[in-house]
């Protein structure tokens, strides 16, 4: 298991750099994520999409598929590119500290 | 770097990396692929996880190996492997793949003829320990010392000593999982010897003996499954929620009435998907239900977990939880009382449930299945939906699945589908049984490891790339629409990370489905289209 600090914390992180340990989230953590892959500032857009992923995996134990997202938020898969560099899944996923999607997906 | 190796080098200098994946040494894509310094870099471990993680294989990581804490470690691993050995050798043991085993490990005459059918072997711009020998070699001779009678001794005198120590047992451990178990060695084989099985057979020792195999097979693949239903980690009413999602959005853009059913007893066919599906290609899990329920069959899906997930990762590396979950799923068939359960667009699910867990589901688990290609090709020759090709004439290729065409011989149903409804509708080379692995076959492709993925899209995957890129080069531009269909979700997935790597849709316009989105896109009664160009 990998350590780095993010927001001033030591995290437990899988070799790909989503958090293992889901409960220590903070809106902080999600701003160095974001810091990380360059996007220096989150905008409503950007919580808009987190609060409703993270959300969602604390009611139902898996990230949202990406349909659901788009529908939800309104935004199309380009915006979500947009809005996180390396998309939903990679990026706004990780920011919002889920753990990475398992399985065939 | 291409280096000549000699077999023993694999126990020597734990530390350094056997060899080097150099992208220039690698067979040529055409272009636009054909430059190296366009194309993303290829990602390395970092110091901080070199310090942690084993890397002393060839730069790449799927298994996350950690270093070991001490020689004691060591030694109690390679104690366990040349036990492991000795089970993998007994009947008692190994009762399901034994005689396989011993006849591939007894009769190779080395002749390398499997070495040019790998499709690994062949794009690394052949590379000797991607050899399917390579690897069953070693194996060999490691067996020839540790576990018969004098084995010390004759294989020093024969000069095929081999020392299985730390850094033996790492490297074989990476190695077994460079290996698409596709069977194209096992297919050309003079003495149809399969390397495939040995390789698969070296990964069963290391999980049922060692406790090692990747996480994401194991804990979060068959462990996951077996806790909430489907390694996903989608439990019932998820799944269900989802579905339900789904059937309103496209009901709400198609304009009729889409209903997915749950849990009906008594249905004729009991409908297995990979679950992943329902998260990462929904249009397929749809046209399923489109088209059952346009062509009026007596269908259903199952919550009751793992009933709505049919993948089977254990075929990929441990006999018992491939057992566990093969039975769970006829026990779940059985106990809704359908009279067929029928596979979806799932490769390895085939070969599982078909013939692999054949011996297991006996009595009154003996529940009928059915393969993919045979059912929906009666359901578009059914005379129940009418068909308007004009809607599918855009260029189209098959992407044959190994487990489903190669491992099973259903070749002929899924072309009959594509020649009728596709006008365009054109064949790789080669294909059919000759086919060559998507790259992400065996379970590799839901294998991430560290820096894994770069290894696939750019090893394993090149044959299949550049398979795609020739089948295409009458209308190589982005202009020109491409569907590639491939019926199975774990080659959607890897090809999806193929074409993201190489930016294939902007560069080329080339996207990936499986044929049941093909099948609904040409039907009358579906007004718009049904295959969206634009969500890629």
């Amino acid at each position: 298991m990998a350590k780095i600090e993010l927001a001033g914390l030591m995290l437990e992180v899988d070799e790909h750099g989503y958090m293992q340990e889901p409960d220590k989230w903070t809106e902080d953590i999600a701003r160095a994520y974001g810091l990380k892959e360059g996007v220096t500032e989150l905008t409503p857009d950007h919580w808009k999409a987190l609060n409703y992923l993270r959300s969602y995996y604390l009611a139902n134990g898996i990230c949202p598929m990406i349909r659901r997202l788009i529908k939800e938020t309104g935004f199309t898969l380009k915006q979500l590119y947009d809005l996180f560099p390396e998309g939903p899944a990679n990026s706004a996923c990780k920011w919002a500290g889920v753990p990475k999607a398992t399985g065939c997906v | 770097m291409k280096k000549h190796h000699r077999l023993n080098d694999i126990s020597k200098n734990a530390t350094n990396q056997l060899d080097e994946i150099n992208l220039d040494e690698l067979i040529p894509l055409p272009p636009p692929y054909d430059k190296t310094d366009e194309l993303p870099a290829v990602k390395t471990l970092t110091d901080e996880q070199k310090q942690r993680l084993v890397d002393n294989l060839d730069g790449f990581s799927a298994l996350a190996l950690p270093q070991p804490k001490d020689k004691e470690e060591e030694k109690k691993y390679i104690k366990q492997f040349i036990s492991g050995l000795n089970k993998l050798l007994s009947k008692q043991n190994n009762w399901t793949f034994l005689q396989p085993l011993l006849l591939s490990l007894e009769y190779c005459a080395h002749c390398q003829t499997c070495s040019d059918a790998c499709p690994v072997y062949i794009a690394s711009g052949k590379n000797d320990i991607y050899r399917p020998t390579y690897r069953s070699e070693i194996f060999r001779r490691l067996i020839d010392k540790y576990t018969k009678r004098g084995g010390k001794i004759m294989t020093k005198l024969k000069g095929t000593d081999i020392d299985l120590n730390w850094a033996t047992l790492s490297r074989l451990y990476e190695l077994a999982y460079r290996c698409n178990l596709c069977r194209r060695c096992a297919q050309t084989c003079p003495l149809a010897l399969d390397n495939a099985l040995i390789i698969r057979e070296l990964r069963k020792l290391f999980s049922q003996e060692l406790g090692w195999a990747p996480h994401e097979l194991h804990e979060k693949g068959t462990v996951l499954q077996l806790e909430v239903g489907s390694p996903t980690g989608m439990k019932p009413a998820v799944a269900i929620d989802n579905l339900k999602f789904l059937d309103e959005d496209f009901s709400e853009s198609l304009g009729f009435k889409i209903e997915t059913p749950w849990d009906k007893e008594g249905a004729d066919i009991l409908l297995l998907h990979s679950a992943g599906d329902i998260l990462s290609f929904p249009e397929s899990v749809m046209a399923f239900t489109i088209l059952c329920n346009a062509a009026g069959i007596n269908w259903t899906l199952s919550s009751d977990g793992p009933g709505y997930d049919g993948v089977n990762y254990g075929l990929f590396y441990d006999d018992v939880q491939l057992a566990k979950i093969a039975v769970r799923h006829a026990q779940i068939a059985k106990k809704l009382k359908v009279k067929k359960i029928v596979i979806g667009e799932c490769g390895h699910e085939h070969k599982a449930l078909i013939t692999v867990a054949d011996r297991l589901l006996t009595g009154d688990l003996n529940i009928p299945r059915q393969d993919v290609m045979t059912f929906l090709e009666g359901i578009v020759f059914g005379g129940k939906i009418k068909f308007d090709l004009s809607k599918n004439n855009f260029p189209v290729t098959l992407h044959d699945p190994c487990n489903i065409v190669r491992n099973l011989g259903i070749v002929e149903p899924q072309r009959r589908i594509l020649r009728y409804l596709c006008p365009q509708f054109r064949e790789m080379t080669p294909h059919g049984v000759d086919n060559y692995c998507c790259g992400g076959g065996g379970g590799l492709s839901v294998i991430s490891g560290v820096n894994f993925t770069d290894w696939k899209v750019n090893v394993s995957g090149r044959m299949k790339l550049k398979q795609i890129l020739e089948a295409f080069a009458d209308e190589p531009g982005p202009g020109a629409k491409k569907y590639v269909a491939a019926p199975c979700l774990n080659c959607k997935l890897q090809l999806r990370d193929i074409f993201k790597y190489y930016r294939a849709w902007e560069k080329s316009g080339i996207m990936c489905g499986g044929i049941a989105e093909l099948i609904v896109n040409a039907m009358v009664d579906i007004k718009k289209p049904y295959i969206n160009w634009n969500d890629v």
